[in-house]
Formats: structure tokens, C-alpha cells, sequence
């Protein structure tokens, strides 16, 4: 038997009072394109940012390969190497190159030396298409070359899982194709992603499963032709067809 | 039709040429001239006076042309009665040029111990202010205490009161007295350095500050991301936060530099030689107060605008585009 990539189990998260994961458990195999959807306040950032450590659960089970994510002995660094997170604002490094943000990870963390981290970032620009960019400032780049900067930095790690958190949510329309492209090939590749995003056509095209998360629970999941056309629960309709409704009018 | 006439004038490349160099261009000619002056003041009494019998402090221009024009202007003056005020003004100056040539060399000298005075402490405040600044943000409850009541308590006292209690009330003094080469040659005396000290403490209290401002205005998402790639926490700061941090705070530290150079003067009163020292000890034998008092404030102000000059460089320098100010 296989073990699961990820597996998640009755994790629970409280930002003080207000529980926001109210006992969540979902399991990922490698390759898996997980897509998580829900109405904004349900908790996927959170789900997401308990993964890789970003935010310490209250309680319940997270396990990267079997090992224990969130011990307390647990390395937090050693973790990230494993898990890339690719953010909605991009965070890119301000003061550095296209190619200097990808290669600080494999220079200070992974003690690549200067040239071989180069000749891979280099490489990993060009797996998104911005070759020609790697010496421009963030400043300098549209808001679908940065995110596509984002996702290069986050393959540099060479991680084991790509955490997205709603990649493309801020980004003008006409450059959420780019962004969603290069996702698709990584997808393609066989990259294990869990992917935070409301982007119908990524999600249909390119996952494996869809979760439906919705005020701290995972009211259904399964594959997006099963969810998306019969969905079994009432919430999750209500969903859809008030995210359809939204798309048809974007 | 002026404007017209002279755009398209025979030689505009002449004209324009001199137009700047008469009125964009009097403060670089102006500075260029004072930073020739002090190089050359510098060398014939530090480095060729020790080599070459050359007197040290000989002053470079001779008094005496300007004393003689002095007294030929005064004589015209005097018959005029009331209307020659203005002769007399000029006469006054020239005398007043004629002493200043004398007092120049010694305040030369000065300037050298004002630059080595601000220069060693705000390098010295910076490297204590840059862990300051980030104990200040970063650091846990305790920490941040006492970084914050180390920074208040130096900035709600006089600098001033601070020098002094360093000078008279520690043994600060006798110590750095007993250190090997203090004193000797080109290395100087005791006071000095209490001063260096005095303004390195004060100089990192407000550093820090500064700093502390321009870190947390680097955005949250930064260190976020940072943590993301497998950074620690303090490998965070040190690689993303701090260097955009610091771009950040180039145009106060700037600010910084050019109070320091001004506040360098208090180490006058625990008996440092620099600038202000040297413009006073003349004064009180002198008795030409203001006259000595704004030369000081002339040479003074070619410091601060020679500072604020170097730190534009610096800062267009290390300006990327989109952190600090953009580069063309
Ligand atoms: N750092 C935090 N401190 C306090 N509350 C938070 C914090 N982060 C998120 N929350 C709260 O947790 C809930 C879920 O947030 P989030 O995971 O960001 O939802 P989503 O990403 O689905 O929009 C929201 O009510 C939000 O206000
Ligand atoms: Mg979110």
C-alpha cells in the first residue's frame, strides 16, 4: 500500500475565540492537483498556510511523507524545502532580480553554489516563459510575469508539493491566461499541487480533486466533473452557481 | 521676440555653456574650489611639511596685497565723509580677508578632525543601530524593552550632557589614555575618542530609529516569503528585509549625517580641536567674533552640502527600481 503525499486529519485551527478549521482531513497522492474552493473567510488560506508552518495548528495531524509536519521537533526550514508556496501578491523579493529571486532559496538554503544555482534558476525562468526577463526588477514586470516569477521560485526548492493560494486573484483578467498556463503544464508534469483558486477553466482542465471548504468544514469533495455537475450537498450548489453567475458577468 | 532671438543665436553651444556654467553651476565650482583648498592643506601640512621642511600652516595667499588694497580704499573713503560707507565696508573686508588667510591653515585642520569625528561615529552608531533597529522589530518582548528605553533615554537626553558625563563623570578618560598609540602621531588624543564614543551611543539611538521605521515599511509579505523558500527568521531579515530596509532609510540617514557633522562642534567643550574648537580658540584671542563666526558657518555649510551631495550618489546608486528612489 502507497501512502498518501499529504495527508491532513481533523486539523483544527483557532485565531483566538473564532475556530477557523473545524476539524479538516484530506489526503493528497504524488502527482494529485488538489483545487480548493470556497466563499472568502472559509479558511483556505489557513488550510494552506498550516501545511507548510506558516500558521501552527491547535490541534489534529499533518503528514508530508509520512513524517510528522507539526511537531514540535519538527524542522520548519527542512519542511520548506519540501513544500513551495506560491502567493497571491506575489511577495517577490523588491530588490532583486527575476533570477536572484529564484536562486536565494537554492543559494542560502539548499548551499547551492552561485553558478549552478544561476544555471538552474535560469532554467526555471525559461520553464515559465521569462528567460528574456531574468535580469529585470519586480518593479519592472507585469503582474502575470511576477507571478510567474513567484511559481520559478517556488520550482527552485525542487519541492515535493506547490502550495497555490489563489495565484491569479489580483491579477488583471487579460494575464490570468499565462499564469494559469504555466500551472497547467506543471500539472502536466506531474508537479502534486494543492491549488487555492477560483479559475473554472484551471480547475476543470488540469485537477485531479475539487474540495469544497466552506466556514471551517470540507462539505464534498471529489473529481471536478462529479462536483461541478451533480454536486451532492445544497451549500455546494449554492456556490457554483453563485460563481458561474460571477463569471458570466466578469 | 528675445526669447526667440537668443534660442537661435550664432554659437547657443557657447552661450549655454557659459549661461551654466554662471547659474547652475556656482555651487559645484564652489565646492570643487573648498575640496581643492582642504586637499592642498592637507598635504602641504600633513604629509610635505613632515618630508620636506615646508612650514607647517603657511598660508597659501600673502596677506600683505590685501592689506595695502585695504588701505588705499580707506583713504578714498575719507574724504567722502558719510558717503564712503560703503568704501569702508569694502576696506573692513579685505583687512578681514588679509586675517583670514592667516587663520585658514588652522582651521584646515580642523575640518580634518570634524570629518574624522562624524565619519567615525556614524559608521561606528550604524553598526550598533542596525541590530538595534531589528531587536526593535523583530525581537521578543524583553529585547524590544530594552532597545526601546536605550534609544528613548538617548534621545530625551541632551547630547551634550551625555558627553559630558562620559568625560568627567567615568574614567573613560584615564582608560583610553592608557591605550598604546592613542595620542601619538597621527592618532588623537584621548578626548577624541571619548567625543567618538560619546556620539557613537547618540548617533545609534537615532540611526536605529530611522531604521526601525524604514524595516517595518518593508512589506510583511517579504519575510512571509522569505520563511516560505526555507529562510529562517533571521536569514529573512538579513537577505530580503534589511537590504530593502536600508535603501529605505538612505534619505534620513542622510538627515543623520548632516546633524552629526553640525553636533560634531560640542566635542569643543571637553577640549577636541576640531572645527568649532579652532574657530573659538581664535575668536576669544582674536576678538574677531563674527567675522571668524561666519567663516566657520561658510565652511560648515561646504561640509553639510558636500555630504548631502556624496549621499545623493550613494543613494541613486543603490536605488532598484521600485525600492528607494528609481534610477533612470
Ligand atoms: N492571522 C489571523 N489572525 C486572526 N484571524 C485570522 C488570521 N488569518 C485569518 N483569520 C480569519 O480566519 C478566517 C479565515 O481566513 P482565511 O483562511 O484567510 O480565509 P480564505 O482564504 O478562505 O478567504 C477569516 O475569518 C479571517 O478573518
Ligand atoms: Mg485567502
Amino acid at each position: 500500500m502507497t501512502q498518501p503525499l499529504l495527508s491532513i486529519d481533523d486539523l483544527h485551527k483557532s485565531y483566538g475565540s473564532e475556530e477557523v478549521l473545524e476539524g479538516v482531513g484530506l489526503e493528497m497522492d504524488q502527482g494529485d492537483v488538489t483545487v480548493l474552493i470556497g466563499p472568502s473567510g472559509s479558511g483556505k488560506s489557513t488550510l494552506l498556510r498550516c501545511v507548510n508552518r506558516l500558521t501552527e495548528i491547535n490541534s489534529g495531524r499533518i503528514a508530508l511523507d509520512g513524517q510528522d509536519v507539526t511537531g514540535a521537533e519538527t524542522d520548519v526550514n527542512e519542511l520548506r524545502k519540501q513544500v513551495g508556496m506560491v502567493f497571491q501578491d506575489f511577495n517577490l523579493f523588491a530588490h532583486l532580480t527575476a533570477l536572484e529571486n529564484v536562486t536565494l532559496g537554492p543559494k542560502k538554503v539548499l548551499g547551492m553554489d552561485a553558478a549552478d544555482a544561476e544555471a538552474a534558476g535560469r532554467n526555471h525562468l525559461e520553464q515559465v516563459g521569462l528567460l528574456e526577463q531574468a535580469d529585470s526588477y519586480p518593479a519592472e514586470l507585469s503582474g502575470g510575469q511576477k507571478q510567474r516569477v513567484g511559481i520559478a521560485r517556488a520550482l527552485a526548492m525542487d519541492p515535493e508539493l506547490l502550495l497555490f493560494d489563489e495565484p491569479t486573484s489580483a491579477l488583471d483578467p487579460e494575464l490570468v491566461g499565462e499564469v494559469v498556463e504555466v500551472m497547467r503544464d506543471l500539472a502536466d508534469e506531474g508537479i502534486t499541487m494543492l491549488v487555492v483558486s477560483h479559475e473554472m477553466d484551471f480547475a476543470r482542465s488540469a485537477a485531479s480533486d475539487i474540495v469544497f471548504l466552506d466556514d471551517g468544514e470540507i462539505v464534498e469533495h471529489g473529481p471536478p466533473e462529479q462536483l461541478f455537475q451533480n454536486p451532492t450537498a445544497d451549500r455546494t450548489e449554492q456556490f457554483l452557481s453563485r460563481l458561474h453567475a460571477h463569471e458570466e458577468t466578469a | 521676440m528675445s526669447t526667440a532671438e537668443s534660442t537661435t543665436s550664432p554659437n547657443p553651444g557657447l552661450w549655454d555653456r557659459i549661461g551654466t556654467v554662471f547659474t547652475v553651476r556656482p555651487l559645484t565650482v564652489g565646492l570643487a574650489l573648498f575640496w581643492v583648498w582642504v586637499l592642498a592643506r592637507w598635504t602641504t601640512d600633513f604629509v610635505l611639511a613632515g618630508v620636506s621642511g615646508f612650514d607647517r600652516g603657511t598660508p597659501f595667499i600673502p596677506a600683505a596685497p590685501f592689506l595695502t588694497t585695504a588701505d588705499a580704499v580707506a583713504s578714498l573713503a575719507t574724504p567722502l565723509g558719510a558717503a564712503g560707507a560703503p568704501l569702508v565696508w569694502v576696506a573692513d573686508t579685505l583687512r578681514f580677508t588679509a586675517d583670514a588667510t592667516a587663520y585658514l591653515p588652522a582651521l584646515a585642520h580642523g575640518i580634518w578632525t570634524t570629518i574624522l569625528l562624524t565619519v567615525f561615529s556614524v559608521c561606528l552608531g550604524f553598526t550598533l543601530a542596525l541590530p538595534l533597529s531589528v531587536v526593535r522589530v523583530y525581537g521578543g518582548r524583553w529585547a524590544r524593552w530594552l532597545a526601546l528605553s536605550y534609544t528613548e533615554l538617548i534621545r530625551g537626553t541632551p547630547l551634550l550632557a551625555q558627553l559630558f558625563v562620559l568625560y568627567f563623570a567615568t574614567s573613560l578618560t584615564q582608560v583610553l589614555r592608557g591605550v598604546p598609540g592613542v595620542g601619538v602621531g597621527f592618532v588623537p588624543a584621548q578626548a577624541f575618542w571619548v567625543a567618538v564614543i560619546s556620539f557613537t551611543l547618540n548617533s545609534a539611538a537615532y540611526q536605529s530609529e530611522y531604521l526601525r521605521a524604514s524595516l517595518e515599511s518593508v512589506d510583511g509579505g517579504q519575510l512571509t516569503a522569505a520563511r516560505a523558500i526555507g529562510l529562517s527568521k533571521l536569514e529573512g531579515i538579513r537577505y530580503v528585509v534589511v537590504p530593502q530596509g536600508l535603501r529605505l532609510a538612505l534619505p534620513s540617514w542622510t538627515n543623520e549625517l548632516v546633524y552629526l557633522i553640525k553636533y560634531s562642534s560640542l566635542a569643543s567643550f571637553i577640549t577636541v580641536q576640531e572645527l568649532y574648537g579652532r574657530t573659538s580658540t581664535i575668536a576669544n584671542e582674536t576678538y574677531q567674533y563674527t567675522e571668524l563666526f561666519v567663516l566657520v558657518a561658510i565652511l560648515y555649510l561646504a561640509l553639510v552640502v558636500s555630504a548631502s551631495a556624496l549621499m545623493d550618489r550613494v543613494e541613486s546608486h543603490a536605488a532598484t527600481a521600485g525600492v528607494g528612489h528609481t534610477r533612470q
